[in-house]
């Protein structure tokens, strides 16, 4: 199948590998899976406490070459944005931006998947009400 | 028409594989193209057609995993437009979708899969050792291990779900469903790992 540019770019370049220490309480760690195709993608976030910004993310995945592009540009996307800000990433803006094939869009939606669930888990630490909109820090 | 109809087989798991290769020999030849040679060509193209659903239904029914995920779509599983939905269902409502894989499940294949790349890596950089062929190996035994014990599961799976039908119990037949596809799931994962070390072994054989 011919992937386009931005995938071939993002897969032979991905940005952000790594990983950041799970337990830091700035860290959040979102782990997701695409059992279509056996894919499984780690996303991670460090949130700046004071301003709620999203510092630095880090991604692994293990899949095919769609769903490390659009893990990739999952990272490059959340990066100095608020956390309300990244939780309005759609699949379907990833699958824009990388002209993705019909047979791949799982692949964003596990990327969106990656994101909120990495959102999530630093919620879930730092006592924020999962449906909380975080729009502004407290204080 | 399905193709569990079209063999006249109830939409049940458990199939006698012998017997079907029977029937779709006895079908192919009736369907055989000379057979039809002098006959108009609209039972000519109606012959093709009946002969290529035998086709498709013979190669979908006789191999028992595509065989179950047949029936789960005909049961109305559809894995991903489900996930995309609670995709946009999560995005709504701001609650974290449930993954379809157990968490678990997830750590696991991702622990399995980063062990993979460090050999993988190591293998790159020519440190082609015994050690290493052999924890390759060990995995893959154990890999192989888990695929048949999760194709004696599904085929537990299957008998919990032909009693459902047979009993006309639709909980059961819930249940065994949604079992179904848990394990499905699980056995991509599976598979995919089977492939991976089975590349790695392959390319230091080489």
């Amino acid at each position: 199948m011919a992937y386009s540019d931005k995938v071939i770019d993002h897969y032979n370049n991905p940005r952000n590998v790594g990983q950041m220490d799970k337990t830091s309480g700035e860290v959040g760690t979102g782990l997701v899976g695409a059992p279509e195709c056996g894919d499984v993608m780690r996303l991670q976030i460090r949130v700046n406490p004071e301003t709620q910004v999203i510092e630095d993310a880090k991604f692994k995945t293990f899949g095919c070459g769609s769903a490390i592009a659009s893990s990739s540009l999952a990272t490059e996307w959340v990066k100095g944005k608020t956390v309300a800000e990244a939780l309005e990433i759609k699949n379907t803006d990833i699958v824009k931006e990388l002209a993705l094939p019909p047979v791949k869009i799982h692949c964003s939606v596990l990327a969106e998947d990656a994101i909120r669930a990495a959102i999530g888990d630093w919620k879930k630490k730092n006592n924020v009400a999962e449906t909380e909109g975080v729009a502004v820090a407290a204080l | 028409m399905n193709y569990f109809d079209f063999f006249s087989l109830p939409r049940k798991l458990v199939l006698d594989v012998a017997v079907l290769e029977k029937q779709f020999y006895a079908l192919s030849r009736k369907l055989h193209p000379d057979r039809f040679a002098a006959k108009p060509e609209a039972e000519q193209e109606a012959a093709l057609a009946q002969s290529s659903l035998l086709n498709d239904a013979y190669r979908t029914l006789k191999d028992p995993i595509l065989r179950t995920q047949y029936l789960l779509t005909l049961e109305g599983v559809e894995l991903e437009e489900q996930s995309k939905a609670a995709t946009d269902a999560a995005r709504a409502s701001g609650v974290e979708k449930k993954q379809i894989v157990p968490p678990e499940l997830l750590e696991e294949v991702f622990e399995l899969n980063m062990q993979l790349a460090e050999m993988k890596a190591a293998k790159q950089m020519g440190e082609d050792e015994p050690e290493l062929r052999r924890d390759l190996m060990t995995a893959k035994d154990a890999f192989d291990a888990r695929m048949v014990e999760t194709q004696a599961e599904l085929e537990q799976l299957w008998v919990a779900w032909d009693a459902g039908v047979d009993a006309g119990d639709d909980a059961g037949k819930a249940r065994a469903k949604d079992a179904m596809v848990v394990l499905l799931n699980k056995r991509s994962y599976l598979r995919n790992l089977v492939r991976d070390v089975n590349e790695v072994l392959d390319g230091q054989a080489v």
